[in-house]
């Protein structure tokens, strides 16, 4: 079964910018989220949360460059 | 509603599962009832989709009223085989339909004024179920800008072209409805986990992050983001709030790599500017001639209310327990941020208010007209707005609708203004309060300068903002469409 058959992720897959690494934050992000809820606040949690948004915003940017 | 379910077994709070439940049961029966019996109904037009949507939002508005109704009485008398905490004054509100249907109205209007006098105590449940109305609402007006209400001149149509599929109405709604969702959801992420890294508890991030960029401006606290006093969270939240309130069809763009939109759409162009230039003049007023003493105070409580003002968020941080209400502002500062909350964010947004891109099309309707006195009869002339050339009869229809809106807009600021002036206690409250008051319930932003909450406002100033942030939601022309039409079918109107 590939990847994008499971039900969730074809539906990410099929709507939005049609960008896998923004498809995949999508996707990773309430896994962040959870992780931090079970975890609270910890040098981990900030890394994850840092990297997180340090790669959304870097990815947005590299976009606009290549444009 | 069913998804809400999760929250209450999380925090344990089994008590409200019934009323849940219920709350969910009913506007699905109802809908299935409805669905059978039209299913056959002719395929809908323009018309009935403004119809549809004001109906819509009306009846969204009293069953999301069900869950503060029922876990209120839930509460009051108690659940057979679950343990209720003890009834507070906050929650027992929530006993009387009008607090209910006003808080849900407000929630799924993405307002943010409150029945609430302490939404600290309030079970988690309620927390999230008010965060939950004003999400799903922010996804819906932009659902009903970009899809439904969609035409020229409003900035809704790039969606459709950008993926080229205008001649498919039914299949580019669909898609578009999917894609909105898939750049609110992964807004929604990043907006959370950067209030998390701001210092903000986790939970008061989820809620924040998701009522900010829905420029709902809920809170699960009693003084709002002032709670937190922390100029970082604040400066936070302001990119949160300005996200909530640019043209979603922009931010597809943009996130396809096309950055060139921050500057050459109108509407991003002059969401940057007039925030820009109403927080530069907000912060000399508060400065210079009002309550803060510090130029960094002035900038911190000036940016934030004026921003949060203008993408109709209403989150506040200006309270007395921190530094200087906003209702005990100078009259001018007030003023300047009912303003900001008259004009609003861009069409296709989640904001509220008249919106940037009728503003601009009076402010260069009104200069075309002007200029039209110097040239000769036979000129050829075109409106340029947004990059379209518009002819003369373009521009005039547009120019009208753009009039029609903000005028309709104005007239019920007044008449608003005059109902609560007349309801309230006399001398308690200035005019400039009751201006900022009405202007906050119809621009949806739901700032408040102390008149609403559960006692202090009237039961008729509580039916009047019901219907001012229901018209201020639908951008008044849908409800009046579906008003005449009722009056007409029921024979009031001839």
């Amino acid at each position: 079964m590939k990847l994008r058959n499971v039900p969730v992720v074809s539906y990410v897959f099929e709507a939005g910018a049609d960008d896998r690494v923004f498809d995949s934050l999508l996707l990773v992000g309430p896994i962040v989220i959870g992780v931090i809820v079970v975890l609270d606040r910890s040098l981990f949690t900030e890394a994850l949360a840092v990297a997180y948004l340090a790669v959304f915003v870097t990815y947005v940017l590299y976009q606009g460059i290549q444009e | 509603m069913l998804v809400s379910l999760v929250i209450p077994i999380l925090w344990g709070e089994y008590y409200t599962l019934p009323a849940l439940l219920v709350s969910a049961v009913i506007p699905l029966g109802i809908g299935r009832l409805l669905y059978r019996r039209f299913s056959d109904a002719e395929a809908p037009g323009r018309f009935h989709g403004m119809i549809v949507a004001a109906s819509g939002w009306f009846s969204v508005g009293i069953f999301g009223s069900l869950p503060f109704l029922l876990i209120a009485w839930s509460v009051q008398l108690g659940v057979p085989g679950a343990t209720t905490p003890a009834q507070t004054a906050t929650l027992a509100a929530f006993t009387e339909p009008l607090n209910a249907v006003f808080e849900s109205m407000s929630g799924f209007t993405g307002t943010g004024l409150t029945m609430t006098d302490n939404e600290e105590v309030l079970p988690r449940t309620l927390q999230w179920w008010r965060t939950f109305s004003e999400w799903i609402g922010g996804v819906g007006v932009i659902v009903l800008t970009t899809a439904i209400l969609s035409r020229p001149g409003s900035g809704s149509l790039t969606l459709y072209e950008s993926e080229a599929r205008s001649e498919k109405i039914h299949p580019s709604i669909v898609s578009t409805v999917r894609t909105i969702w898939w750049i609110f959801i992964l807004f929604t992420f990043v907006s959370i986990l950067a209030l998390w890294l701001a210092g903000m508890p986790i939970w008061g991030a989820i809620n924040h992050g998701m009522t900010g960029l829905a420029t709902g401006g809920f809170s699960i606290t009693d003084n709002s983001i002032a709670t937190y006093d922390s100029a970082l969270i604040d400066f936070v939240l302001i990119p949160i709030m300005l996200l909530g309130s640019i043209a979603f069809p922009v931010h597809y763009l943009i996130l396809q790599g096309d950055l060139r939109n921050f500057y050459s759409d109108l509407q991003t162009r002059w969401v940057f500017g007039y925030m820009g230039i109403g927080s530069a003049l907000l912060w000399s007023f508060l400065y210079y001639a009002g309550p803060y003493e510090t130029p960094f105070a002035a900038l911190r409580y000036g940016l934030f209310q004026f921003v949060s003002a203008a993408t109709c968020t209403g989150f506040q941080t200006a309270v007395d327990s921190t530094n200087v209400a906003l209702g005990r502002w100078p009259s001018y500062a007030q003023l300047t941020v009912t303003f900001g909350m008259f004009v609003g964010g861009a069409a296709g947004s989640t904001a509220g208010g008249i919106k940037l891109i009728r503003g601009l099309t009076l402010a260069k309707g009104i200069r075309y007209q002007i200029a039209d006195v110097f040239y000769p009869e036979t000129a050829v002339r075109r409106l340029k707005i947004n990059g379209r050339r518009l002819n003369e009869e373009e521009a005039s229809r547009e120019f009208m609708e753009a009039a029609i809106i903000v005028v309709l807009w104005i007239t019920f600021l007044v008449v608003g203004t005059f109902v609560l002036l007349l309801t309230l206690p006399s001398g308690e409250y200035s005019l400039a309060n009751v201006v900022f008051e009405v202007a906050s319930a119809q621009g949806n932003v739901g700032l408040s300068s102390g008149i609403t909450g559960p006692e202090s406002l009237p039961e008729i100033g509580k039916i009047a903002f019901l219907f001012h942030m229901w018209i201020g939601r639908l951008e008044i022309i849908p409800v009046l469409v579906m008003l005449r039409t009722i009056f007409k079918r029921g024979g009031l109107y001839q």
